[in-house]
């Protein structure tokens, strides 16, 4: 088991050292976040509009696009090389590829949305600082449902010729539960509610990400078989 | 599946039996039966489309057999067990490296991955071992092709496997290059690796080679003893083989 953690570390290691040399994957989510908000805020007139009704939509769109663009990237650093055939060859089990790449992904998604939100606030003027806690714990869900998914599907559209077109296709259609129950949080969260009255969508959203781990652990061996 | 391999000292390592492998409608590997000792160099030769990286891909674990079994260091592939992929080193058309990472960083991540005791020496003394000790610390994207190469040989003998198995590794190399890795090579055989290497440098593939093989369309139709080959002759049943499977 300790063997197994150690595998999943060193992909997390690798792929954290890979970036902090070429800030690829965080600068291209980052700046695509904030342009996503950037075109809704320009697109919305907040005279009009409640931001606190639109807002959440919008910020959850800027994370699943953003984060759309770091899992394309994140499996084509696998595929240039043949790094992906050399990981298959080590000993290492096919889950804990899996695992390490969940993670990094995570990682990167979680550092962007850390960035984001302080924008989002101002921008929306909106008060994010109140309700710090229980977002965090929103997003949280949400990031680890949707790498969850994104990283089985973005190792399974790495195949493929079409793959910055598969993926999304692939991945919007099957994240939707957790999009609505995220979205549906942060609206009552930044609308003063406390997260304890959310546990039908918090209970929903979990197990969402279980299932989405679960399907990846029984199915990443044949995926990633060539 | 041979059990208690780790105990056996058997001197088959490698051991073939009717693999075949088909994708759709091709058969690209028509099963296919040898046996390797210990120790043994392999050379297989074969025009394009033959089935030799499909082969080499099927006894390193990355694709499964359609049918047929190959044991391997006491290991039967197709049970995918984690330890035989301990016992072999892969040298294909990729690198295999991470081109932002500097060599001591790729290769203590592969150190890692292999679970070695001690991954910063061992990484350090595998770069020293190839000619590289002065580029540790560069990017390996501003590394040469032939360097590249190196690299990849420090790799695929991080975890000092037993058996090595070569796809082309010639290719792309210049004169100089290819002299280098002649002798890398000569070097891991006399340490005691078996090795199969695929290619289609006639000179070099039959300068080291204790066994010799040619690969036709998914088959081997010529398998025998390296010693004392005859260039001209082989040549000669090279191209027979080649032109009778047209």
């Amino acid at each position: 088991m300790r063997e197994y953690f150690n595998h999943v570390k060193a992909i997390v290691w690798k792929d954290c050292v890979t970036e902090l040399k070429t800030w690829e994957l965080f600068s291209t989510m980052f700046v695509f976040a904030l342009l996503v908000i950037i075109i809704f805020i320009f697109s919305i007139n907040l005279s009009i509009v409640n931001s606190y009704d639109v807002g959440p939509g919008i910020l959850w769109v800027a994370f699943i696009f953003a984060g759309t663009i770091g899992l394309n990237r994140s499996f084509m650093l696998e595929k240039e090389n043949g790094c992906l055939q050399g990981l298959m060859l080590t000993p290492a089990d096919r889950t804990a590829l899996y695992f390490g790449k969940m993670i990094s992904n995570m990682v990167f998604l979680i550092l962007m949305e850390a960035m984001i939100l302080p924008l989002f606030m101002i921008f929306f003027n909106v008060d994010l600082v109140s309700h710090l806690g229980p977002l965090l714990i929103v997003i949280f869900l949400g990031t680890l449902g949707f790498c969850a998914l994104g990283t089985l599907l973005s190792s399974l559209s790495s195949h493929l010729k079409t793959r910055e077109i598969m993926l999304p296709i692939l991945l919007y259609p099957l994240l939707v539960p957790v999009v609505i129950g995220c979205v549906r949080m942060t609206g009552e969260i930044l609308a003063g509610k406390a997260l304890a009255t959310q546990l039908k969508w918090i209970g929903s959203t979990a197990c969402f990400d279980i299932i989405y781990i679960g399907v990846s652990l029984l199915t990443i061996d044949h995926i990633l078989e060539e | 599946m041979v059990s208690n391999p780790s105990d056996q000292e058997t001197e088959i390592a490698i051991d073939v039996q009717g693999i075949r492998k088909t994708f759709g409608l091709l058969e690209a590997v028509r099963g296919i039966s040898f046996q390797l000792k210990r120790g043994e160099f392999l050379t297989l030769f074969g025009p394009n489309g033959a089935g030799k990286t499909t082969l080499l891909k099927i006894l390193s674990g990355l694709t499964k057999p359609s049918s047929g079994t190959a044991v391997i260091s006491g290991y039967d592939i197709v049970e995918g067990n984690p330890a035989l992929r301990s016992e072999i080193g892969v040298i294909s058309h990729s690198a295999c490296l991470y081109e932002d990472l500097t060599p001591l960083e790729n290769m203590l991540f592969y150190a890692k991955m292999y679970s070695l005791e001690s991954p910063r020496e061992r990484s350090v003394q595998v770069i020293e071992e190839v000619g590289l000790k002065s580029r540790m610390n560069d990017r390996v994207h501003t590394f040469s092709r032939g360097m590249l190469q190196r690299l990849t040989i420090a790799r695929a003998i991080i975890h000092n496997p037993s058996i090595l198995f070569l796809d082309e590794p010639y290719t792309g190399l210049d004169q100089h290059a290819a002299i280098l890795l002649k002798e890398q090579l000569a070097q891991l055989h006399t340490e005691g690796r078996t090795v199969i290497m695929t290619t289609h440098d006639l000179d070099r593939g039959l300068e080291m080679c204790d066994k010799v093989a040619i690969q036709v369309r998914g088959k081997f139709v010529c398998f025998e003893s390296g010693q004392d080959l005859e260039r001209t002759s082989f040549l000669q049943k090279y191209f027979d083989a080649v032109e009778s499977n047209k």
